[in-house]
């Protein structure tokens, strides 16, 4: 254990990562499969081939200290990267069997499969029921529009139940279903956030990446998000980025942690990574020495 | 013990002093000159008028003594320990400065006008007068620099006003200088001048000087910067409508409603003459600038913010739209009449001046346009482009909405200059500035059988506008008085305020949309 003996208080070590701290085994079917991931920004590497097999149906937590690229990874997951322009992705990321980096993927309906929440409530400045319906209205699959009634299809039905069957996917139907033409932007944090869930869920995603869904929000909003973001895990695969290590432990089967410079460390059972971390320094920044 | 309680108390709540009613006397004085030298100015009042019996001269000149008197008693009692006061050590760089200035301007007047000095001994004597109070206020304690200076101010205007060496019928004709300078005019000046110097005084010394005085002072000041600018767009306004009003209701009657001068034209068969084709040809100058420039500035700005990459080709854009909303509207009307004309019939039409003020409307409308764009959150396109929405859905049901008041804002500036803009128009847009017809637009669109299928005379046609007019009735009277001037004046003022009242509408509907 010579890399005990050169460890530093600040982290900072020659500790090599070995292979075995990155095997994960779990039962079921893998959703997402990242192979030799590399992100570049500019001339900075902010990830460094990264291998990682996410399981589906369950909470994946991504931790580790600011600046460590588990933000930049959460947003490789359905392209996102692709709208900064000075980023540069290598590597392959597979989703239903194909490699979503591949050129003739369909940026809608990767998207449409593969969900985003914000670290800070982002509804659009319409009505509740619109930002629900927002997704569906663009992808077509809902139109309540003068022209489609005229022509005989009406879907203000699949509408109603489709805003209700995402409010209630979000535990927000209960607080807000008497007042669903009101402006998202008179809401609480809290239910800001839960109705951006409500509205990744409506475009059917199989895949939720929330970015620090609840660092901009107070203790019961937060207990509110993780509560549902357990509820969440028996239908959807989520994959949640977050600052806190509680919350990582409370809510996720699995957990990554990421160390600076955009390495992935660890990778296994959120038990076993809190409990009896393999690496040093994962054990350092879980025990709150650095990070 | 607790005796120092009670003395750091009384640090903190705020005692009233004599010093603070007596500081009043000048602060109320300033406000009370300020209004009256205005009503000079505006001739309301005039300076040989008198209130109980005393002139509105005598009364300010009595005025500016009676604050010079008040603030040297409260600058000396203060100094002199009489009255608790916190004054700082210096009365500040900045107001030495300021004084310094006064004093260079009125020693340098009355050593070049009054005594006639060549400029070799009147700028050596007020540079050294300038640098003596400059160097006199920063060096004394700020309870004497602030209160001295200024009533040593309104002890020589009120004398100079008392004893008439500028008195009602002085008037003053510098050299080499074709205007001349009348007593009225310039004892508003004086009252003026004084009354923000007696305000800022005044409310400082109320507060004990220091910071909470400066504070104070400050605010007053400003304040009354504040209430000059809107009395002065009051003013102007009602202005306009003192001298307009009579014109527009010439023979005005409610019931059957006649309005003569607003919806007559202007010819032999009406017995009252009127601007109804100037009011109509301003209007469809406008709608037809902004149907034209709306929509190609919106476009070039969702381009220019959504679409291109951020680097030189978008900042020598932007400098070239600075540019083109700088440049000076004649150049646009040689541009129009060298360019357009010749190419449109060939004579003057209401297409080339809607076309030239459209040009003038573009750069200001891309500009706001672009910067409401800019404000927009990016959250609101990442949300949805996390939802799949493609870049023109997320610009159009999103990121537009959201921008619509800030564009708004643009063409709302937009229309009121172009609405009041003269040379633009002036050499392609008008054959008779005093035109009986009024152009028709929606009635003359014909639909051909052959090309350009449809033909619109009114469009193609010369009309008139209501700054042209009034432009021609200033230059040469032609054929109408100055009245009918006047009335045109607030005509045109009420369709620029028609036309800011459907925009701030507009917006409006659009801000609540977007808030609730």
């Amino acid at each position: 254990m010579s890399q005990i003996e050169t460890q530093t208080t600040t982290g900072e070590t020659e500790e090599q990562i070995r292979d075995e701290w990155l095997e994960y085994e779990f039962d079921g079917e893998t959703a997402l499969s990242v192979e030799d991931l590399d992100v570049f920004y500019g001339n900075d590497q902010a990830l460094q081939s990264i291998d990682m097999d996410i399981p589906e149906k369950s909470v994946t937590a991504l931790i580790g200290p600011s600046g460590c690229g588990k933000s930049t990874f959460l947003r490789c997951l359905n392209r996102m990267n692709d709208r900064i322009d000075a980023a540069r992705v290598e590597g392959t990321v597979e989703f239903a069997g194909e490699n979503i980096y591949d050129d003739d993927v369909n940026l809608v309906e990767l998207r449409k499969r593969i969900g985003m929440v914000f670290q800070s409530p982002n509804p659009f400045p319409k009505s509740i029921r619109e930002n629900i319906s927002y997704g569906p209205r663009k992808h077509g699959d809902i139109d309540t529009g003068l022209v489609a009634r005229l022509l005989g299809r009406d879907d203000r039905d699949e509408e109603e139940e489709l805003v209700e069957r995402c409010l209630r996917g979000a535990a927000l139907w209960d607080e807000v279903h008497d007042r669903l033409d009101d402006n998202a932007l008179g809401l609480s944090g809290g239910q800001q956030q839960r109705l951006c869930i409500a509205r990744a869920l409506a475009v059917g995603p199989d895949v939720l990446l929330m970015d620090e869904p609840a660092s901009a929000l107070d203790p019961i909003a937060t207990s509110k998000i993780e509560d549902l973001v357990e509820d969440l895990a028996e239908e959807y695969t989520v994959v949640i980025v977050t600052h806190n290590m509680q919350q990582a432990a409370r809510i996720s089967d699995q957990t990554a942690v990421f160390l600076t410079g955009g390495e992935l460390v660890e990778y296994g059972d959120t038990d076993q990574i809190f409990e009896n971390p393999q690496s040093q320094r994962v054990e350092d920044y879980i025990t709150g020495k650095f990070g | 013990m607790s005796e120092s309680y009670g003395d750091e108390r009384a640090n903190i709540v705020a005692e009233t002093s004599a010093v603070d009613q007596l500081a009043v006397i000048p602060a109320t004085f300033g406000a009370i000159a300020f209004v009256v030298g205005w009503a000079i100015v505006f001739r309301w009042i005039s300076v040989t008028d008198t209130l109980a019996g005393i002139e509105y001269a005598t009364l300010l000149s009595i005025g500016h003594l009676l604050a010079a008197a008040v603030l040297c008693a409260v600058g000396i009692f203060s100094t002199t320990g009489i009255v608790d006061t916190e004054p700082d050590d210096s009365t500040g760089l900045f107001t030495a400065l300021a004084f310094g200035a006064i004093a260079f301007i009125g020693v340098g007047l009355t050593a070049s006008q009054t005594l006639g000095t060549g400029a070799t001994v009147w700028f050596p004597t007020s540079l050294v007068a300038a640098v003596l109070v400059a160097g006199v206020v920063l060096g004394v304690p700020e309870d004497l620099g602030v209160t001295l200076p200024v009533a040593a101010f309104e002890l020589v205007v009120g004398l100079v006003v008392l004893t008439d060496v500028i008195g009602p019928s002085w008037v003053w004709s510098p050299n080499g200088f074709s205007a001349s300078f009348v007593g009225p005019i310039a004892i508003a000046a004086f009252a003026m001048v004084g009354s923000l110097l007696c305000v800022w005084a005044g409310t400082n010394a109320s507060k004990g000087f220091g910071s909470r005085g400066r504070e104070l002072g400050a605010y007053a000041l400003i304040s009354t910067y504040a209430v000059a600018l809107l009395a002065i767009l009051a003013l102007l306004i009602i202005f306009v409508v003192q001298n307009g009003l009579n014109q527009v209701l010439k023979g005005a009657q409610l019931w059957p409603f006649k309005l003569p001068f607003v919806l007559n034209g202007y010819g032999l068969q009406y017995d009252v003459n009127g601007i109804f084709p100037a009011i109509v040809g301003t209007v469809w100058l406008v709608v037809g600038a902004v149907v034209f420039a709306v929509p190609l500035a919106v476009g070039a700005a969702v381009y220019l913010t959504e679409y291109a990459d951020q680097g030189r080709f978008t900042r020598i854009v932007e400098t070239a739209t600075n540019g083109l909303w700088s440049t000076p509207s004649i150049v646009y009307g040689l541009f129009a009449f060298a360019f357009l004309l010749p190419r449109i019939q060939n004579d003057v039409t209401l297409l080339t001046g809607q076309l030239v003020l459209g040009f003038m409307l573009l750069p200001l409308v891309l500009i706001t346009s672009r910067e409401a764009l800019q404000n927009v959150p990016d959250e609101y396109r990442d949300a949805s482009a996390a939802l799949g929405v493609t870049q023109w859905q997320t610009i159009r049901s999103v990121v537009l909405p959201a921008a619509i008041p800030g564009v708004l804002t643009g063409i709302i500036l937009g229309i009121g200059r172009i609405a009041g803009e003269t040379a633009p128009i002036l050499l392609v847009l008008v054959r008779e500035p005093f035109s009986a017809s009024t152009p028709s637009v929606l009635g003359s669109f014909h639909f051909t059988a052959t090309a350009p299928f449809i033909t619109n005379d009114a469009l193609l046609g010369p009309a008139t506008a209501l700054p042209y007019q009034l432009f021609a009735v200033i230059t040469a009277g032609v054929g109408a008085s100055q009245e009918f001037g006047w009335g045109t004046a607030l005509v045109l003022l009420c369709v620029v305020m028609f036309f800011y009242a459907i925009g701030i509408t507009t917006r409006i509907y659009f801000r609540k949309k977007l808030r609730q």
